[in-house]
């Protein structure tokens, strides 16, 4: 009788005294006990000899540093980073932020290295206030030009990407001489959005999706009873459905590449021929100072197909091979028992869909018939995304505008691999999965009612079988 | 001659002010100011909003500008009232109408101050008939089809059954999800050629009972019914590709800046005297909407005419690309 007393006085108590023990759900985080699940190439690629090689040169170029002159040339004048794999490290080349404190430990937010690592100047450069050594790597823009009084004009929108660096006081710079944008008077006008480099793993399979599989796909999702209705954005060329980019501005994971070495790392080729101003200095009509020009001494562009190698890899240029190189990575391999145990992740996968995440989040997609290698045809493409844009209210808008998507709307952001990610949402604000799941809920967001049944409805072990299957992708 | 002169600058001063101002504030880049000291602009503002909803005059009431006022729903569009549940409340207000015409009406959730037994979310969507994406005439056809292509993680709980809500017909169907012991009771009738639909989801069924009972208190017009609702009386009647053949007697095509290739869904109100009186963009850029404006007060049409005489008629059009559209079959259908 007084255990049977005792034990109910502490059932009483502990709740009241450890509240976050008894019941609450927490994200696990970043998985770390299955080893690094992502960065591969398809079986397919390395059965090829040939198809090898072209990855492993692709991946090499990818992780390449380059400089404003010498054997990797064509860096700036502006830029946000000096390699595509600092940025898109996570958990493997081709990945997103990493963190050095975090599995697997690849190293601290590369942007905050650069005057340590000798990338840029300090003395004509500054770490900007929104890059932080623990944080994510970032992109800023200003979503509207200021007018003459340095106030933000709503009716003159930008969007445009503002390099955080400069080349000024490099050795190989000669006398370029630029500033920074101003990031701290564009905070204070509340005129600044970030966004995070997004994972390239499986995405030769996302371009290998036809429009008409995401068509019916979009049909079949209509009618859900969940307040849900996405549409496509498109390419302005061809006007068929475009797919990469946090708002699937772009169409092909060659325009991906050949637009990030361009506006990320300055360096023009074949896809973006010329050096790129900052919006401003385009609007004003000035462009890029002539001692800022052609600082590689090589004429334009930089990153050229090479008519004089001696094997394909070496013929292709650098764009060429990143984008090579995205094409063969596999999708990152799920855990089917980890976090949580196998019946979490399998109620947690269950529940995903019952409560309607899966609406958007489409678990699986199936390619076409490829015509580059066997693990990108008639696969199925595991990529929890419709590829659709989707309006997600005030919480969450940017006020960027690209192709056909608005300030709110965003590509449902693919989920694989997200067991092994740090950062969430397009400018990296949250690092645990409840807050990405939270700012679904939105003024003017097609996703409040879904989130209001994660929220209110379920019980915490059930959304813990949904953290934990999202942790197990 | 010195006060002339100096009425002269007067006048020449304010030309140049009106010429700046007609040219708007110019814009400086501003990238590299130093001036921290401005005006911050608002947090949670969408002000660049792509494709979006607009009309062609502020009065004529339109399907999304419903609103909650004192605790009831008011939506003038569809002619209807609904009071919300004690202690429920809109949260937050939902997305513009999508392009292949589906609105989110209203999302009404528990107040932190309800102190029911349950939770749960009423969901009020309206589905235009003219631009749906699945290939149903009738709210019936819609629920129909919904319950035959209900995806494995629900089952269902009540077939489609046609009910008597606040004196009207509706068609309800009910469906679950065993996994995460939930319940969704939907209700549907059809007001202006849209299937308007009420949506409850809760673990709770008595909750979700209470709720539909709630419905009762609604206002509806004569219309609304599963397979009626067409308009007539007091608004247009609404007929689905009415600005075809011989019913366009004058067309002229929109000039468009720049090619764009989303949906552009439009509503549009003729006269009787078959001239267009109100446009209503469901989804259209700012120079889209213009262009179409600018285009459709030139049409002219046949004046619909009912039992001989000429009445105001709504029907949809879409400019740019239609969205393409699935087959429709359905079995254990209820019918009317």
């Amino acid at each position: 009788m007084k255990t049977i007393k005792l034990a109910s006085v502490l059932a009483f108590l502990l709740p009241l005294f450890f509240p976050g023990m008894a019941f609450a759900q927490t994200d696990p985080g970043v998985r770390s006990n299955t080893g690094v699940n992502a960065g591969q190439p398809f079986a397919s690629v390395t059965a090829s000899p040939n198809d090898l090689a072209f990855f492993q040169t692709g991946l090499a170029q990818f992780n390449e540093h380059q400089t404003v002159t010498g054997d990797n040339p064509g860096l700036g004048p502006r830029f946000n980073l000096d390699s595509c794999g600092a940025c898109h490290s996570q958990p493997a080349p081709g990945g997103t932020s990493p963190a050095a404190a975090i599995f697997p430990n690849v190293g601290a937010n590369p942007q905050s290295q650069v005057i340590a690592n000798g990338v840029v100047n300090g003395s004509t450069n500054t770490i900007p206030y929104f890059v932080l050594a623990n944080g994510p790597v970032r992109e800023a823009r200003f979503p509207f030009f200021f007018d003459q009084f340095g106030n933000a004009n709503p009716n003159a929108p930008n969007g445009g990407v503002e390099d955080l660096f400069t080349v000024s006081g490099r050795s190989d710079a000669g006398s370029c001489s630029l500033p920074q944008p101003s990031f701290n008077a564009a905070r204070a006008a509340n005129n600044i959005i970030f966004r995070i480099p997004t994972p390239t793993f499986g995405t030769g399979l996302m371009a290998n999706i036809d429009d008409a599989t995401l068509l019916a796909n979009h049909a079949s999702q209509a009618n859900n009873n969940l307040g849900i209705s996405g549409t496509f954005n498109h390419n302005g060329n061809d006007g068929t459905i475009s797919r990469f980019g946090w708002k699937a501005q772009n169409k092909s994971l060659m325009i991906f590449a050949g637009e990030a070495y361009n506006v990320e790392m300055g360096i023009s080729n074949e896809l973006f021929t010329q050096d790129r101003p900052l919006p401003g200095e385009d609007q004003l009509g000035s462009g890029l100072p002539a001692t800022c020009l052609n600082l590689a001494g090589i004429g334009y562009p930089e990153d050229i197909t090479h008519s004089g190698g001696t094997s394909a890899s070496t013929v292709t240029s650098d764009v060429g091979l990143f984008n090579t190189f995205m094409e063969f990575l596999d999708q990152p391999t799920p855990s089917t028992s980890s976090p949580g145990g196998a019946t979490s992740i399998a109620n947690g996968r269950k529940l995903f869909s019952a409560i309607g995440c899966a609406t958007c989040h489409t678990p699986s997609l199936a390619t076409q018939p490829s015509n580059l290698t066997a693990g990108l045809s008639k696969a199925a493409a595991n990529l929890f995304s419709d590829i659709e844009i989707h309006h997600m209210g005030a919480t969450l808008a940017d006020n960027v505008s690209q192709g056909g998507a608005g300030g709110d709307q965003f590509r449902t952001a693919p989920l694989w691999g997200l067991g092994q990610r740090i950062f969430f949402l397009h400018d990296g604000r949250c690092s645990n999965l409840l807050c990405a799941i939270e700012a679904h809920d939105s003024n003017g967001g097609e996703a409040s009612t879904v989130e209001a049944i994660f929220d209110q409805n379920l019980s915490p072990s059930q959304q813990q079988d949904i953290l934990n299957f999202l942790r197990s992708l | 001659m010195s006060k002339n002169f100096s009425r002269l600058l007067q006048l020449f001063g304010l030309f140049i002010l009106l010429l700046a101002r007609a040219q708007g504030a110019l814009q400086s880049g501003g990238d590299f100011s130093t001036n921290t000291d401005r005006k911050k602009l608002p947090s949670g503002t969408i002000f660049v909003k792509g494709a979006w909803s607009s009309a062609s005059d502020s009065v004529t009431a339109l399907p999304e500008g419903g609103r909650v006022v004192k605790n009831v729903y008011q939506n003038s569009y569809f002619g209807l009232t609904y009071p919300l549940y004690p202690d429920w409340m809109e949260h937050y207000t939902g997305p513009p109408p999508s392009d292949s015409g589906y609105y989110v009406l209203a999302q009404i959730r528990p107040a932190k101050t309800f102190k029911g037994p349950g939770r749960g979310s009423v969901l009020i969507a309206a589905q235009d008939l003219f631009f749906a994406l699945t290939p149903h005439t009738n709210a019936l056809e819609l629920i129909n089809y919904s319950k035959d292509r209900l995806a494995a993680d629900y089952r269902v709980e009540q077939l489609p059954t046609l009910v008597r809500i606040a004196d009207h017909s509706f068609v309800r169907f009910d469906y679950g999800s065993p996994a995460a012991e939930l319940h969704w009771h939907v209700l549907a009738t059809q007001i202006r050629c849209h299937i308007i639909q009420f949506v409850f989801i809760s673990r709770d069924t008595k909750l979700l009972e209470s709720l539909v009972e709630g419905m009762n208190k609604m206002n509806l017009p004569d219309e609304a019914g599963p397979i009626s609702g067409r308009g007539g009386g007091d608004t247009p009647e609404c007929i689905k590709d009415y600005a075809n053949g011989e019913n366009v007697m004058e067309r002229v095509d929109p000039v468009f800046a720049e090619p764009r290739f989303n949906p552009v869904p439009v509503r549009v109100i003729i006269d009787k005297e078959g001239q267009v009186k109100h446009i209503h963009f469901l989804s259209a850029f700012p120079d889209q909407a213009k262009a179409i404006t600018d285009a459709l007060f030139q049409w002219r049409f046949r004046p619909y005419l009912r039992d001989g005489k000429p009445v105001e008629v709504e029907t949809g059009i879409m400019f740019g690309r239609a969205p393409r559209p699935a087959t429709i079959s359905s079995t254990n259908a209820a019918t009317e």
